[in-house]
């Protein structure tokens, strides 16, 4: 395994008794895109904050570049760039100045500043107000702020939160290129599992300050499993040839769905169902969409406060963009 | 030590591009203006009637201007961060609480000392407005005062920035600070309680207790006052920077 960039073990933030975060252990390998995923309020920002050093953990360990935060702050946020929650601006002042109140701490050339505003493309609103902008671009400058330093390691707390699908898309794009161009590893939080299936390579899943699951996004993907669908003339007869050919089948509106199925016994039921002369009209597979996955495992690690949710079934594997989970939930 | 100079500089530009420096410009002129407008008749002549003319102009400056400019500046410096979640942005950055906090406060400090070194060429212009002899300045008695009207600014500056920094309104401090500067004149009788109060020590230290002002917390002496201002500001400063260091943010 390659160098860890983030380590946190038994990472615990409590509020009032209430763990916001719970014994959170974070292991990000270098050249990452680790998605940080989780429904509202499950712990993110406040990881976040503590991995930045805004807030004091309750107890555990935070290691960034395999050195302690709480000895070598400055050292590490040297080679850290951040977008925390929502973006920090001054109103007064325009993108240019905004970010040269930065680069005066961080001492990186001045030519740094045309080249992060280039980047998230704000070259031509560089000298207006940032109190005018719209919500979008204080998101798109404060990436710039972030990546003003040359960082080896960007932490971005929902970075698309409040833009526009092709701004989504951009920003989606830029993080992606990342680690190829520039190696720099990227932790960034969200609570849509499509988009974090769109841009990272591995992902750690919160609920209620817990990791309930970290892993690649491949190993996700394969625990997810998929279901083959038969679409044809007459289902509830075929379930008797089915059965004959010792298959389960589940019946959902006239469609036959199968679980952990092979192609020869695919091959061998279709060819039955053929010689029994159903029409078959398709036959499809249907990957169980991450979302269910996300949406079961959040419910049985909350119990009662999201009952309903482990009822929805059948793939959206298309959902909308941008949506969140309980937009997914409400349809 | 760089890191302080960086975190200065970023402040520069903060507070550059915003109208607040003109109350250093302003609060003197005002001064400037009590000053033309004063009777000089019965000030005297020679070094007496420069220190007349000081306490004429100095009176409101150092009663009120002084401490007002010290809220409005310590708010100030907070104010953008407050306002647009800054302060998550700036302390994720390689600078160290501390340094951040002395940035702020030097910059508060800086823009009273504007308005202090104003203040004092507007009292010169005056005098010589006035026909005083420019000769018979006395440099010692007025330097001293103006040095020490500065230096009293500086527990209340550390005072109130930590209260800025505690409290994420703009407003509640400097309504907090204008509730305290108010009473300045009837604390100024007390001699013991006025060389304690913040907000009344840098009048205390300005005016001459000479002509007339040798009462109440006047009359002391000016080192007694300002070892209580050092010891003020280093107890302020000392709470202001052990809780922003742990302040979560
Ligand atoms: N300062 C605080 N005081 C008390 N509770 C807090 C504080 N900050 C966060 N919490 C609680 O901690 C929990 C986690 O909050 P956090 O902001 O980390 O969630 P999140 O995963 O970032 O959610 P979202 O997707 O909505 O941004 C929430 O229950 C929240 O109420
Ligand atoms: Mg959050």
């Amino acid at each position: 395994m390659t160098e860890l960039m983030i380590e946190t073990r038994n990472l615990t933030k409590k509020y009032k008794g209430a763990r916001a975060v719970d014994a959170l252990n974070l292991a990000i390998p270098q050249g990452e895109i680790y998605g940080f995923l989780g429904p509202n309020g499950a712990g993110k920002t406040t990881t976040i904050r503590m991995l930045l050093g805004l807030i004091r953990p309750s107890s555990g360990v935070v290691q960034i570049f395999g050195q302690d935060l709480k000895r070598d702050r400055i050292k590490i946020l040297r080679r850290v760039g951040s977008l925390v929650e929502y973006p920090s601006y001054y109103g007064h002042l325009n993108a240019v100045e905004n970010l040269e109140t930065i680069r005066r701490v961080l001492d990186v050339p001045k030519a740094r500043i045309d080249e992060v505003l280039h980047t998230v493309g704000l070259t031509k609103d560089a000298k207006r107000h940032v109190k005018g902008y719209s919500l979008g671009m204080k998101q798109r400058l404060g990436i710039a702020a972030a990546l003003l330093g040359s960082p080896e390691l960007l932490i971005l707390d929902e970075p698309t939160n409040g833009l526009d699908p092709s701004g989504i898309l951009e920003i989606r794009e830029l993080i992606k290129k990342m680690p190829k161009e520039q190696g720099i590893t990227v932790l960034v939080s969200s609570h849509l599992l499509s988009e974090v299936e769109q841009m990272a390579s591995s992902v750690g899943i919160v609920n209620q300050g817990k990791m309930i699951f970290q892993d690649t996004i491949s190993n996700l993907q394969r625990k997810a499993g998929s279901e083959i669908h038969i679409a044809l003339s007459d289902a509830e007869a075929a379930m008797i040839i089915v059965r004959e050919q010792g298959c389960f089948a589940r019946l959902e509106e006239g469609k036959l769905i199968f679980k952990g199925i092979d192609n020869g016994q695919i091959a061998r039921l279709v060819a039955a169902l053929v010689d029994a002369r159903h029409s078959i009209y398709r036959v499809e597979e249907r990957r169980k969409s991450l979302e269910d996955l996300f949406l079961n495992m959040t419910a049985s690690a909350s119990g009662a406060s999201m009952g309903g949710i482990s009822q929805i079934t059948g793939g959206h594997s298309g959902a909308p963009r941008g949506a969140g989970l309980p937009k997914e939930v409400a349809q | 030590m760089t890191t302080w100079i960086a975190a200065l500089r970023s402040e520069r530009i903060k507070l550059g591009r915003s109208q607040v420096l003109l109350l250093a410009v302003f609060a003197p002129l005002l001064s400037v203006l009590i000053g033309l407008l004063s009777n000089m008749n019965n000030l005297g002549t020679g070094a007496e009637a420069w220190e007349g003319l000081l306490l004429v102009m100095a009176m409101f400056h150092a009663m009120f201007f002084l401490p007002m400019m010290t809220g409005i500046f310590s708010a100030f410096v907070c104010r953008y961060e407050h306002a647009g979640g800054g302060w998550k942005q700036i302390l994720s950055l390689p600078v160290s609480r501390t340094a951040l906090y002395m940035a702020k406060l030097l910059t508060v400090a800086g823009a009273l000392a504007l308005a202090q070194i104003l203040f004092s060429i507007g009292l010169l212009v005056v005098g010589m407005v006035k026909g005083m002899d420019i000769g018979s300045v006395p440099w010692g008695v007025l330097g001293t005062r103006l040095l020490s009207g500065f230096i009293a600014c500086l527990p209340l500056a550390a005072l109130q920035l930590f209260v800025s920094t505690m409290w994420s309104s703009f407003a509640a401090p400097l309504v907090l600070n204008m509730i305290f500067t108010v009473p300045n004149i009837l604390i100024a009788n007390s001699a013991t309680v006025g060389p304690y109060y913040p907000w009344v020590q840098p009048m205390l230290a300005m005016i001459p207790n000479s002509g007339g002002y040798d009462f109440g917390a006047f009359s002391l002496p000016l080192e007694n006052l300002m070892v209580t201002v050092v010891g003020s500001f280093v107890l302020f400063l000392a709470a202001g920077l052990i809780y922003f260091v742990r302040k979560p943010v």
